[in-house]
C-alpha cells in the first residue's frame, strides 16, 4: 500500500509537471472566461489550486494534457455558472448569431483590442462552447477536444465550423466590444 | 502558483466551508426569533402559537440537513478528471437545479409559516383595524415573497431548459 507521504510526492510532481506543460494555456483559458484582472487571478487560483487536488487520483488512463484541460474547464465552467445566477445571461450560438450591437459597423485597428474582443466574444458563450473553441484556439484536434468535452470528432468538428463561422461574422460586424 | 500557496489556498477553502455551514443556520434562527418574539407578545395565543411554530421550527431544521445533503455531497471540479465537458456541465447544472428547488421547500416554506403565523396572530390580537396601519408593511411583505418566488421559480425553469439542452446534446453526439 502507498504511503501518504509517495502519494502527496507524485501529486505535487504530477502538479508540477503539468504547470511546466501547460501553465501558459491555463493562463490563457483563465483569460477567455472572466474579463476583470482580479477575479480572472482568483479563478485561475482556483484552476491551480483544484488540479493540484486532483492529481490525488490522476491514474493516467487518459493524457496529462486532457486530464489538466478537463479540470481547468470543469473549474472554469463552475465559476461561470456560480457567477452568472441566471443561466439565461450566456447565450446559445443561435442566439449569438442574431444579438444586435451598440457599435456596430466599428472596425478596431489594433490587435490587443482585437483579441479583448474576441474574447468577450467568446464570454458570452456557455460553458460546453466554450471548451470547445478555447481548445480549438490552443491547437488541439478535434479528437483531443472530443476527450476533453465528450462530444464525438464529427460533433466537435461541425461546433467548430460553427463557431468560427459566427465569431468571424460577429467580429466583421464590430461584435465584441464591451457589452 | 507555488505549492505552500496551494497549501494554504486548502485551509482558505475549509474555513469557508466552516463559514458557510454555518450561514445556513439562518432560516432556523429566523423561524426561532419569531417564536420567541410571538410568544412572549401574544401569551394569550401561547396553544397555537407553540403548535404551529414547533413545526415551522422542525421544518427548518429538517431542512438543514436536506439543504446541506445537498450542497456537500457535490464534487468539487478537482474531483472529476474522469469526467468529460458535457457530463460534468450537466451534473452541475443539475445540481444547482435541484438546490433551487429544495430551497424553495425547505428554507422558504418555514420562513413563510413563520411570518404568516406572525401576522395572523397579530391580526386576532389587534383587531382587523390593525390591517389598515399595517398596510405599507404587509405590501412591502407580499412583493418580496411573490419577487423571491417567482425569481427562484424562473431560476429554476433556466436550469432545466440549459440540462435539457445538455441532453440533446448528448443525444446527438450519440447518434
Amino acid at each position: 500500500m502507498e504511503s501518504i507521504s509517495t502519494v502527496r510526492a507524485s501529486q505535487d510532481d504530477f502538479y508540477k509537471d503539468a504547470v511546466e506543460k501547460y501553465g501558459s494555456s491555463l493562463h490563457r483559458l483563465a483569460s477567455a472566461y472572466e474579463a476583470d484582472p482580479d477575479k480572472r487571478r482568483d479563478l485561475s487560483q482556483d484552476i491551480h489550486f483544484q488540479l493540484w487536488r486532483s492529481f490525488q487520483r490522476y491514474d493516467a488512463r487518459c493524457s496529462l494534457r486532457t486530464w489538466t484541460y478537463r479540470v481547468a474547464h470543469h473549474v472554469a465552467a463552475s465559476y461561470v455558472m456560480r457567477e452568472r445566477r441566471i443561466f439565461s445571461t450566456l447565450v446559445s450560438l443561435e442566439e449569438l448569431e442574431t444579438i444586435g450591437d451598440k457599435d456596430q459597423g466599428q472596425l478596431a485597428a489594433e490587435q490587443r483590442l482585437n483579441v479583448k474582443r474576441l474574447s468577450v466574444l467568446i464570454q458570452r458563450l456557455k460553458p460546453l462552447d466554450r471548451q470547445v473553441i478555447i481548445s480549438w484556439l490552443e491547437g488541439m484536434d478535434a479528437a483531443s477536444i472530443g476527450e476533453i468535452t465528450g462530444l464525438s470528432p464529427g460533433n466537435v468538428a461541425v461546433r467548430v465550423h460553427r463557431i468560427k463561422n459566427i465569431l468571424t461574422l460577429r467580429f466583421g460586424q464590430g461584435g465584441g466590444y464591451a457589452e | 502558483m507555488s505549492l505552500v500557496l496551494i497549501r494554504q489556498k486548502a485551509r482558505e477553502l475549509h474555513a469557508k466551508t466552516r463559514r458557510q455551514r454555518l450561514g445556513t443556520l439562518t432560516v432556523p434562527l429566523v423561524v426561532a426569533f419569531f417564536y420567541a418574539f410571538c410568544i412572549k407578545q401574544f401569551p394569550q395565543l401561547r396553544q397555537v402559537l407553540y403548535l404551529l411554530f414547533t413545526f415551522a421550527l422542525a421544518w427548518s431544521l429538517a431542512g438543514l440537513y436536506f439543504l446541506n445533503r445537498g450542497k456537500w455531497t457535490g464534487e468539487m471540479p478537482g474531483d472529476t478528471g474522469f469526467s468529460t465537458g458535457l457530463e460534468f456541465c450537466r451534473r452541475e447544472i443539475e445540481r444547482r437545479r435541484d438546490y433551487v428547488r429544495r430551497g424553495l421547500l425547505w428554507s422558504f416554506g418555514p420562513v413563510l409559516l413563520a411570518i404568516g403565523t406572525f401576522l395572523v396572530a397579530l391580526a386576532i390580537v389587534a383587531g382587523t383595524g390593525i390591517w389598515s396601519k399595517a398596510m405599507p408593511f404587509m405590501t412591502l411583505v407580499v412583493i418580496w415573497i411573490g419577487a423571491y418566488f417567482v425569481i427562484r421559480v424562473r431560476q429554476e425553469r433556466e436550469l432545466q431548459r440549459a440540462v435539457d439542452e445538455l441532453s440533446d446534446v448528448e443525444r446527438e453526439n450519440s447518434r
